[in-house]
């Protein structure tokens, strides 16, 4: 891999190119002890790298892995309530596990899953070469990572957190809640989010700032809308969950007041702070999924998508309405009637903007030529699901029905059909979608249509008989529900218990047959032609797997879908005017690569994004321990940002392999090489 | 065949709503779909409008879904016009559900504060704390027409007489806790250092089982509670005999040792009211000394109650606990003021629980375990108690009726 | 047919767009890098004031949650020593008035930045984390005073909310000393890549945003009673 790629033709064509004003002259020279790394094979080419799509298939490997983590756990809880009194965990163990799934099911897999995606896919679908800032880039991806094996490895260390995923207090102070557990899923989740912050400045950086010449706002693929939204969301949301984890950790491990009730403390202090991030999160958990089925619909229904500028819209109120509406997760707290009927009715006002995308998707099928890959059929469940999981959700936004459904498998069954049959299925239909385009592989359509129906399936039978039992009075989070309360019939609760462990199952085995389809087409696959889906957007506008520095000249888009105009052409025929295919995928290419970018910059490896993560777990480490350790973790801290900002903007031009003049290319004579500077934050 | 699929998924989801619609538990305790007073009524009728609107508008979308897929499924159609929305369309689709919303928002809100009322003809103090809910009815209280004459501590069962205006003041000695009688009413968190109201009211006289519903720790899944109703005239039945003078066991009988034994053993944390040292040294538990929440159940009237620890474990049997929770409202007063009789005695469950209680019950009270709270334990450590202190205990708690 | 990247994106509609038959407009023109090494971005702001921008929006928030955890707690100190005991606004007046002067130092600094004068640069930078080191002094003064008249951070909800609050914002005083005194010494040793000025005004908007959140504090914790 040379970090700055010549086409060899360019030179040819390009007689201009010492024409160009020289570039600035880098500082490599003086900075001997800090080379950048140059491998291009191996595994040092993963771990130094800065290049966005091998972070983004990293980010996606290592969310799958936690994937696997959380849904495990889920089986085991689903195990413990196949039959009343069940004794497959013991009380504490059960504990351990509901709060472990949830927590690594939304900040573990969800959450990078989705910055899988925008980090692979956003620059491509905008028309950038990598994103605004390929360093800090690195530096999220490793932070998640690290912080999400120091949260598991609580279960190592004395037992894994144990209150509840959103961790009232004041039952998760050291009073209540003795074991590191809670220590571990603070500071985990600190690290995680700080990754998240600086992902999101990234990323809108990137979106705002690297488009396309001609890629107005409103010519940008719904999906990175939506990330945009989602990426704004978490940059005014995890500063109020980094607060009340601060809070909540100089309680736990300096004495701090925050949450000690005997000294006044208020609890609802922490569901205040908690929630104002939660519910923000809701969407930035769901947001990204709606923009991934907004791509799909439109590609395999053949038509664009119905009403983007109102899909666009109801995004952006979506990801504003939502910080008006904390305080639904709040209304048995006792806040007083006021803010329960403003929440309320604020609450159902989000439902309106959610309707709208629903019916512009349905209306995106209607009247289309419908194809029904397993990516389709994976974007249209999310239609039917999250229509379900919406509908239910009107049904506790009514504040006096939510006292009776809150905290009870009612809600529980709501937010599976929300982040399962709404989030985790569109990013199903992602996978689907797009890996042909990351891999140059073909799933197994047969497979995959297994796949999605066993997780549909599933889903619907994990999940819909929980409405039941949280109606009739089965509340979340316990252990064991015993026999008396079950109720009489055939269709009593423990029946609806099993029938939800038997389609956990199912579920599961959908996931395993996933996996499979990937070992099988890894193996001996279809090799994928670039454009298989006859898609829409620029990221297939783009050789199979893509170059690495994505496009060999960086088009100029004249409309909304623009891949598709330059395939197709109206032409006028006997019975009127026809879309007609004019070019294929490859063509399009090829007019693109024979007038390629002669000097193309691409930022250099860097040591320091991993030096610098991996400071924060061992600064962590510490707190739980020895706080001499955090001190070894601060001096990490200390080398990587001095490293960060004093290594030289790129490798040296003889460091290459091959060395930097060995592709018939010679550099300008004048110092204008192919340099690239890197910013010196990025 | 995609096409045949797709039809299929369709009437899968009808199947499936069908399902959902008659396949309930029948008679569940804590079915939310049949309220037993006028405050769960209130929120029924509300939910069961808004599940009927979310289950039409879920049809509607299902239908049109449906119909799409097999209508314009790929039969070789030339491309669709590449048309990017009808912005007409999209405002009606923007102000119907809207509309829709709004006729719903206006009941809700007003339910919202309704419910808040505070109009009441009893108020009882509610205390929740790691795993079991206490009852206090204040002295010179009176509650539904009938005086308190002595203050009552009670756990577990929540006595209200029936048709009356019950405002519970709910709060927590530890964290939070929710109280929920899903036939009566909502949930209300039960927050340390904040006084909450929650309205009760009953129809008819029965017992409606709940459950703590706010995670709690522990042993969150084994904090329960019963709301029981009783018409006015057993309700002062009831109160009458929990304010009755303690009654010593007699001399020489197993119980009478069992006195001794429940002072050397039990009356730290447990009150058992009235009751006096041999020299007659009135005996006050200070449950404070040796437990976090600093507040333990207690005792006088153990036996007026059908289940102990977080009314978890039955004092009954199965068959009369089906024959009590069963009862017709006429009858039900009178087997509920029975109390636990030598025929119903469920002997099985309270000798496990005083063998070793945190075994059938996880609780924080291991000895080498309670550095971070200075020795007090969460819940009821084991005491170690002999089989013979055991029969003492049991002979002298049957008798606190 | 060879076009211009646009610089601004009011020069996109400059560019002719034909919906039917596209014509493939080129960037080929390398301009990548503006006079002052920039990238030519979309909007024409620089990606690295974007970042700053949005940093600084994040950290309102996180400032947000930690003045209201104190606004919250500020009257619950319990029998330990109340705001009314312990603070002494005179000194902290005078304290407030020094990172306020290094504002303006930090604005000649980037003056003289853009003027690429590196002496005055580095003069005034090192002038503003002068100023700036004096603030977290007599932070420190202020703290181990509290501490002495009863005031620990355990003490109280008060004390907790309070040491929280005040804390985080002297670490932020503290890691843009040290910004500001490395900035000035890689200046000093030409090691600065990319846009010095824009280095130096970035740090800048980090500074003058630290200040304007201690006046937002300094007046609703010192000032305003609870």
């Amino acid at each position: 891999m040379a970090i700055i790629e010549r086409p060899s033709t360019a030179p040819a064509l390009f007689g201009d190119a010492v024409a160009r004003p020289p570039a600035l002259v880098t500082p490599t020279a003086a900075m001997g002890v800090f080379k950048r790394p140059v491998s291009s094979t191996g595994w040092k080419s993963w771990v130094f790298t800065v290049d966005h799509k091998k972070l983004g298939i990293m980010y996606g490997v290592v969310a799958m892995f936690f994937f696997c983590v959380g849904g495990s756990e889920a089986l085991l809880i689903r195990l413990q309530l196949a039959a009343p009194d069940n004794t497959v965990l013991s009380a504490d163990l059960y504990n351990q596990m509901f709060t472990m799934h949830a927590t690594t099911m939304v900040f573990l897999f969800v959450m990078p899953m989705a910055a899988a995606f925008a980090n692979y896919f956003l620059p491509l679908q905008i028309g950038a070469r990598d994103v605004a800032f390929p360093r800090i880039n690195a530096v999220g991806f490793w932070l998640f990572l690290f912080g999400g094996l120091f949260l598991n490895s609580a279960w190592f260390l004395g037992g894994a957190a144990d209150g509840g995923w959103f961790m009232y207090s004041p039952n998760s102070s050291p009073l209540f809640s003795p074991s590191h557990g809670i220590d571990f899923w603070v500071l985990g989740l600190q690290i995680t989010g700080i990754a998240s912050l600086v992902g999101a400045i990234n990323l809108i950086v990137t979106i705002i700032n690297m488009r396309a010449p001609g890629m107005s706002l409103m010519r940008m693929p719904v999906f990175t809308w939506m990330q945009l939204v989602v990426q704004f969301l978490l940059l005014f949301a995890m500063p109020v969950i980094t607060v009340a984890l601060f809070l909540l950790s100089f309680q736990r491990n300096f004495g701090a007041a925050f949450f000690d009730v005997d000294k006044g403390a208020d609890p609802l202090l922490w569901q205040h702070l908690f929630w104002i991030f939660g519910h923000p999160e809701v969407y930035i958990i769901i947001l990204p999924s709606f923009g991934i089925v907004s791509e799909v619909l439109p590609t395999f229904a053949r038509k664009p998508l119905f009403g983007y500028k109102f899909v666009v819209f109801s995004g952006a109120a979506i990801g504003f309405v939502g910080w008006g509406v904390w305080a639904h997760h709040m209304f048995a707290s006792g806040l007083g009637p006021v803010s329960v009927a403003v929440f309320s009715a604020a609450t159902m006002l989000i439902a309106i903007p959610t309707g709208v995308k629903i019916c512009n998707w349905t209306l995106t099928l209607w009247g289309g030529k419908l194809w029904f890959t397993t990516a389709m059929n994976f974007a249209i469940s999310v239609i039917v699901l999250f229509t379900i999981g919406g509908l239910s959700g009107v049904t506790h936004a009514s504040a006096p029905a939510d006292t009776q459904q809150t905290d009870t498998y009612h809600i529980v069954a709501h937010f599976h059909y929300v982040i399962v049959g709404g989030a985790v299925m569109g990013l199903f239909a992602g996978f689907y979608y797009w890996w042909p385009k990351v891999f140059a592989k073909m799933l197994s359509e047969r497979l995959g249509k297994w796949n999605f129906w066993l997780m549909f399936f599933g889903v619907n039978l994990t999940f819909a008989p929980m409405h039941i039992l949280g109606m009739q009075g089965q509340p979340r989070r316990m252990v064991v529900w015993p026999t008396k309360l079950t109720g009489e019939g055939f269709f009593n609760l423990g029946f609806w218990n099993k029938v939800s462990t038997l389609g956990s199952f199912t579920i599961g085995l959908g996931v395993l047959l996933f996996l499979i389809n990937v070992v099988l087409t890894t193996k001996k696959g279809a090799k994928a032609p670039l454009d298989p889906w006859d898609a829409r957007t620029l990221e297939w506008m783009t050789a199979s797997p893509p170059k690495e520095h994505n496009f060999d000249s960086i088009p100029t888009v004249h409309a909304l879908d623009e891949f598709f105009h330059r395939k197709y052409e109206e032409v006028d025929t006997d019975a009127g005017p026809r879309l007609v295919k004019v070019k294929t995928g490859e063509e399009v290419l090829a007019i693109e690569e024979a007038a390629g970018d002669s000097n193309i910059h691409l930022p250099s490896p860097s040591y320091w994004p991993i030096v610098l993560a991996f400071a924060f777990p061992v600064i962590a480490y510490g707190v739980i321990f020895n706080l001499m350790v955090s001190v070894v973790g601060a001096l990490i801290l200390v080398i990587a940002l001095f490293g960060w900002v004093l290594e030289p903007s790129v490798a040296d031009e003889t460091d290459y392999d091959p060395p930097g003049n060995g592709n018939g290319y010679d550099p300008p004579a004048d110092g204008s090489g192919p340099t690239k500077e890197l910013a010196s934050i990025g | 065949m995609i096409g045949r699929f797709a039809g299929r998924r369709y009437l899968a989801v009808a199947a499936g709503l069908g399902i959902v619609l008659a396949g309930c538990a029948k008679n569940a305790p804590q079915d939310t779909f049949q309220p037993a007073g006028s405050n769960a009524r209130k929120i029924d009728d509300l939910q069961r409008t808004l599940f009927y609107i979310s289950g039409v508008v879920g049809l509607i979308v299902f239908g049109f879904v449906g119909y799409a897929i097999w209508k314009f499924k790929d039969r070789g159609q030339d491309l669709p016009e590449q048309s990017h929305g009808n912005p007409k369309l999209e405002i009606m689709l923007t102000i119907l559900p809207a509309i829709i919303l709004a006729v719903v928002a206006v009941p809700s809100v007003a339910a919202v504060f309704e419910l808040d009322k505070k109009d009441n003809d009893c108020v009882i103090n509610v205390t929740g704390q790691q795993w079991w809910w206490e009852y206090d009815y204040v002295q010179g209280s009176t509650c539904g027409g009938v005086e308190i004459t002595k203050s009552i501590v009670t756990s577990g069962e929540l006595v209200i007489p029936a048709d009356v205006d019950v405002l519970l003041r709910i709060t927590s000695r530890d964290v939070i806790h929710s109280y929920w009688i899903p036939k009566l009413n909502g949930k209300r968190d039960a927050v340390p250092g904040r006084l909450h109201t929650l309205r009760m009211q009953a129809d008819q006289p029965g017992l409606y089982t709940g459950q703590c519903t706010e995670f709690c720790g522990l042993s969150h899944a084994r904090m329960r509670q019963a709301a029981v109703a009783l018409t006015t005239a057993d309700f002062q039945t009831w109160v009458t005999n929990q304010t009755a003078a303690y009654v010593a066991p007699e001399a020489g009988t197993l119980a009478a040792t069992g006195e001794g034994t429940f002072q050397a053993q039990c009356s730290k944390c447990h009150q058992v009211n009235d009751l006096v040292t041999a020299d007659g040294t009135p005996i006050l538990a200070a449950p404070d000394l040796y437990v976090v929440s600093g507040a333990a159940p207690n005792l006088t009237n153990l036996m007026t109650r059908t289940a102990f620890a977080g009314w978890t474990f039955d004092l009954i049997t199965d068959e009369c606990r089906n024959k009590l929770w069963n009862a017709d409202p006429a009858d039900f007063g009178a087997l509920y003021l029975q109390g636990v009789t030598p025929e119903c005695y469920n002997e099985a469950n309270l000798r496990t629980w005083l063998r070793n209680a945190p075994a059938m019950k996880p609780m924080y009270a291991d000895p080498a375990k309670l550095a971070a709270t200075g020795g007090k334990t969460r819940g009821m450590p084991n005491l170690n108690l002999t089989e013979d202190q055991i029969d003492q205990l049991i002979a002298y708690l049957l008798e606190r009726k | 047919m060879a076009a211009v990247r646009p610089r601004s994106w009011r020069q996109l509609a400059d560019i002719t767009i034909h919906e039917s038959a596209p014509v493939h407009v080129d960037d080929h023109s390398h301009d990548d890098h503006g006079p002052g090494g920039a990238h030519v971005t979309a909007t024409g702001l620089s990606n690295n004031k974007m970042a700053m921008w949005l940093f600084l929006g994040s950290e309102c928030l996180l400032f947000g949650g930690l003045i209201s955890t104190y606004m919250l707690y500020r009257g619950r100190h319990g029998s330990g020593p109340g705001p009314a005991q312990v603070f002494d606004i005179p000194l902290t007046s005078v304290s407030s008035f020094v990172l306020l002067m290094s504002s303006l130092t930090m604005v000649l600094a980037v003056n003289a930045a853009k003027r690429d004068d590196d002496k005055n640069t580095r003069l005034w930078l090192m002038a503003t984390a002068l100023l700036g080191a004096l603030f977290v002094g007599g932070q420190v003064y202020e703290f181990t005073a509290f501490y002495n008249e009863g005031l620990g951070f355990t003490t109280s909800l008060f004390s907790s909310s309070f040491f929280t609050l005040t804390g985080f914002h002297g670490v932020h005083v503290t890691l843009g000393v040290i910004m500001l005194i490395a900035l000035a010494a890689i200046i000093g040793r030409g090691r600065i890549s990319g846009d010095k000025a824009e280095v130096v005004e970035m740090v800048g908007l980090y500074w003058h945003f630290v200040d304007v959140v201690w006046v937002v504090i300094f007046t609703l914790v010192y000032l305003i009673p609870a």
